[in-house]
């Protein structure tokens, strides 16, 4: 029950941030690079959005993902092992996910990015 | 196998569900660059800004497209009793999804041509 | 009446590694069954045809089959309304269970889920007197569920239980919403905690196959659905369902 309700409830949130990220980021359609990127990024409500995005996003593709192979009599027997291997990949990927989304800012010493 | 439009559109919420959490995590790690640097983010990115990775870019819209779609159909069915209805729900979603996925898609493919 | 083409899915344990496909010809009245033509295929040219049938009029559940790839009841058919237009049929057992022969399936697996659901009726310790009385709403909220005949074809046509034996299944679930919605039943609260489990109501994927392949019209998903939402709820339904029980005996108002 508790991996259903996950799954619809980050469903009807991904339907909100995936039509936002969808048109925001890529239409039109441009080349895309860091300075591109860093115009929208640059804002804090931006970094918000997009860190509530990553962690819907992550939590509706590990239940899916954990959905599918229990589907599978086989794997039924490793469910705990599963869960806990989800919960695992979850965190580290949303740690990693959010430390993408923090990168992105003017860089204050002026090594690599020319603005 | 059982087959009837229940099960075509089972599959393709699979397929596409285990193909978007494939690209995510390959999105991830591409965008993570940015956390090595602006050059590194730009130079990766660059290698995916190909023609044909912009072909690539139409198939992941219809995946997403076509996965959003039938979670609102699901939704419609968890909290409405329209079950007798479930086929022409599946045709309805599918002819918007196709419709939307030309829709976007046609930006694309002229950026791609074009640049 | 022209030759009509029966294409029947053999398997023999005894002599075959895999199944087969055997042809019949046969000249059926307009009136013939599938399970008509089953018999004749079996008494006037090979006696090993080996199926299950019992009533004839779609009460006992015995002969569902997979006909042209959709689960039906072949007693209640008329042959004419399956035959494509080179008069062909074929005819195969239940999908996702295992063959014992011919088009008798392995049935084991649909008992012992429809077992776990306690699919009787969990009445008050102290019965009425004379009656349970329910009201016409209440019984109409059963949504027929009780005309289910457990013939197994919803059971075999569900995808989830081609992956996994472990699922409840439509047909047991559908029992389940029937004994949760009954006013005279109990214990709603333990049999949803019950049903909410990983092997129940959330395993349904919501493909609908057990809609298109009921021979009673009945509605499994519709089922499933309700008892996902009262599975949310379950104290609040207990309360109610106690509280329900109080006045069972007396007569329904029909304001």
């Amino acid at each position: 029950m508790r991996i259903f309700l996950m799954q619809r409830i980050s469903a009807i949130a991904l339907l909100f941030f995936m039509t936002i990220h969808m048109i925001v980021v890529h239409y039109p359609p441009f080349h895309i690079d860091f300075s591109r990127i860093l115009e929208r990024m640059d804002q804090p409500i931006w970094k918000a959005i997009d860190i509530a995005f990553l962690f819907f996003v992550l939590m509706h593709a590990l239940t899916g993902v954990y959905m599918v192979i229990t589907d599978v009599e086989r794997f039924g027997t490793f469910k705990r092992a599963l869960a806990v291997l989800a919960v695992v990949i979850g965190i580290v990927a949303f740690v990693y996910g959010t430390m993408t989304v923090m990168a992105f800012q003017a860089p204050t010493t002026a090594s690599a990015f020319v603005p | 196998m059982y087959k009837s439009t229940g099960f075509i559109s089972f599959l393709l919420r699979r397929v596409t569900g285990i193909a978007l959490v494939l690209y995510l995590f390959t999105h991830m790690w591409v965008i993570g660059s940015a956390n090595s640097g602006a050059d590194v983010f730009d130079s990766r990115l660059n290698f995916f800004q190909s023609t044909a990775f912009k072909f690539a870019e139409i198939a992941l819209l219809a995946a997403v497209i076509y996965h959003g779609f039938d979670g609102i159909r699901l939704l419609i069915v968890h909290y409405f009793n329209v079950t007798e209805y479930r086929k022409s729900l599946f045709y309805a979603i599918f002819a918007a999804s196709v419709l939307l996925v030309i829709a976007g898609g046609i930006p694309i493919l002229l950026f791609a041509l074009e640049g | 009446m022209v030759t009509a083409t029966i294409r029947i899915q053999r398997f023999n344990p005894d002599v075959d590694k895999k199944p087969h496909i055997g042809e019949f010809h046969l000249e059926p009245d307009q009136d013939t069954t599938i399970l008509d033509a089953l018999q004749m295929s079996k008494s006037q040219q090979d006696g090993s045809v080996t199926f299950r049938r019992s009533c004839r009029h779609a009460i006992c559940g015995s002969c569902a089959m997979n006909v042209n790839g959709s689960n039906m009841l072949v007693c209640n058919k008329p042959l004419a309304a399956v035959l494509d237009k080179n008069r062909r049929v074929t005819i195969r057992p239940l999908p996702y269970l295992p063959i014992i022969k011919d088009l008798v399936v392995d049935r084991s697996s649909f008992w012992e889920q429809y077992q776990r659901v306690k699919p009787w009726l969990i009445p008050p310790g102290d019965l009425p007197e004379k009656e349970f009385r329910v009201s016409p709403e209440e019984v109409e909220a059963l949504n027929n569920a009780e005309t289910c005949i457990m013939c197994g074809a919803c059971y075999s046509a569900c995808q989830v239980i081609g992956m996994t034996k472990q699922y409840i299944g439509p047909h047991a679930l559908l029992k389940a919403f029937l004994r949760v919605v009954d006013p005279r039943d109990t214990e709603p609260g333990e049999r949803l905690a019950n049903l909410s489990g990983s092997d129940g109501v959330y395993r349904c994927h919501t493909i609908f196959n057990c809609i298109d392949a009921c021979p009673k019209d009945l509605n499994p998903t519709q089922a499933i659905e309700t008892l996902r939402k009262l599975a949310q709820k379950r104290r609040a339904l207990d309360d109610a369902r106690n509280e329900r029980q109080k006045y069972i005996e007396e007569p329904v108002s029909t304001g």
